[in-house]
């Protein structure tokens, strides 16, 4: 491995990072079309590479969250079961599933990125309504509430439809540990429709749950071999310390003009990995 | 609604401070070991042992980890909800900590079939 590369691995971890930290939103669904479509990898090399990415941006930017109370880490515990059964099946179905259906799994997963980013989720009305002792949200006294800055004061919520949201956390572990993504694509349709989480709650315990998410398949791809340290550490390092920068950059140009920008990158990304199932390589072949 | 403020603040921060400190922990493992292989490129003048040796286990330790920060963030999580006596939650942090090492199982039986 030359010292090119690993600066290269760097740089796109680091790059991604911090233009998806300037958003709010993970980075992780741009580190495997890049590294298998421009860096040439295998993709579980890539998938192995970006799970470690995953597991380090939620925990290092995980620490406010928490400290804001904004974490439900009762509810992130129950849900975990879900997510980490769904990696669980992932792991058991990644040698199984030809390489060519998990690039087109990938094109179809950034088409529906780039709807969501299209149209910005809503906040749902919080609906606190009556108790309800047969809800799972009662029963395991998951029902918390949150200080919210712009109005200044504590806003108690209810946790709906739990079992709806612990079937999409299913789904969402599963694609999680089949192509090395935190899954918010699915995690956010089923914090914000099934449970009915309010934004910021929501944002903050999905971050939460991605890394114990990631961690179920990182271990196994880590005992498998597919976890290169020359490729999967700088990877790490550069997107951990992209997140924090992007964090903290003040909006040069509107972020109407970044989220455009990254529709187009995500459907070009989506044309690119369609073509690779399809053994057409426009950046030349894999190794 | 019932509140459990006081403990679970406890938590959070107990939570909060060992991510923290795992995450920067990492970083500077693979931080340490990223810069050796600019000397491991040029392995060849280089006699059996050099420093750029270490780059390898350096990072390997450092993604390790990252793997095992949100399991022990699991654990602590175990442990403080014995502690507060929820048992069922306890239970549901066992269960997910149950999955998590079958799924390793799952890696290291892999690993041996394919040779």
């Amino acid at each position: 491995m030359s010292v090119g590369f690993v600066l290269w691995l760097f740089a796109i971890a680091f790059g991604c990072s911090a233009l998806g930290g300037m958003l709010g939103m993970a980075s992780g669904i741009f580190i495997v079309p890049l590294l298998t479509l421009f860096g040439h990898l295998d993709i579980y090399t890539a998938v192995g590479a970006s799970l470690v990415s995953v597991i380090a941006c939620s925990c290092g930017s995980a620490g406010p969250f928490l400290t804001r109370g904004l974490t439900n880490v009762r509810l992130a515990i129950v849900l975990e079961t879900a997510t980490t059964s769904g990696a669980l099946t992932g792991v058991l179905l990644v040698g199984i599933i030809p390489t060519k259906w998990l690039y087109f799994l990938f094109a179809a997963i950034l088409l529906v990125s780039a709807q969501q980013m299209w149209t910005p989720r809503r906040a749902v009305a919080v609906l606190l309504g009556a108790a309800d002792e047969k809800s799972w949200g009662d029963r395991l006294a998951l029902n918390s509430s949150y200080p919210d800055t712009t109005l200044g004061e504590t806003v108690d919520y209810r946790v709906h439809r739990v079992p709806m949201g612990m079937l999409l956390m299913y789904a969402a572990g599963l694609i999680s540990a089949l192509l090395g993504i935190g899954s918010g694509v699915l995690k956010i349709p089923a914090m914000d429709t099934a449970l009915r989480l309010p934004l910021k709650v929501s944002t903050a315990t999905s971050n939460f749950m991605i890394g114990v998410t990631a961690a179920a398949s990182a271990g196994a791809y880590f005992m498998r071999g597919n976890i290169v340290p020359g490729i999967a550490g700088p990877v790490a390092l550069g997107s951990v310390l992209g997140s924090l920068l992007g964090a903290r950059i003040l909006l040069a140009i509107s972020s109407e003009k970044i989220r455009l920008f990254f529709v187009v990158v995500l459907l070009l990304l989506a044309v690119a990995m369609t073509l690779t199932a399809f053994d057409v390589h426009l950046f030349g072949a894999a190794k | 609604m019932k509140t459990k403020e006081p403990v679970i603040s406890h938590l959070e921060s107990r939570l909060a401070a060992l991510l923290h400190v795992g995450t920067w922990l990492a970083c500077g493992l693979i931080a340490l070991g990223l810069p050796l292989f600019f000397i491991l490129d040029r392995k060849d003048q280089h006699p059996q042992f050099s420093l750029a040796h270490l780059a390898d286990p350096l990072m390997k330790a450092g993604i390790a980890v990252f793997i095992l920060l949100p399991v022990l963030r699991v654990i602590v999580m175990l442990v403080l909800f014995r502690r507060q006596k929820d048992y069922r939650f306890a239970a549901i942090a066992a269960l997910v900590l149950a999955i998590i090492l079958v799924s390793v199982l799952v890696g290291v039986i892999s690993s041996r079939t394919a040779g």
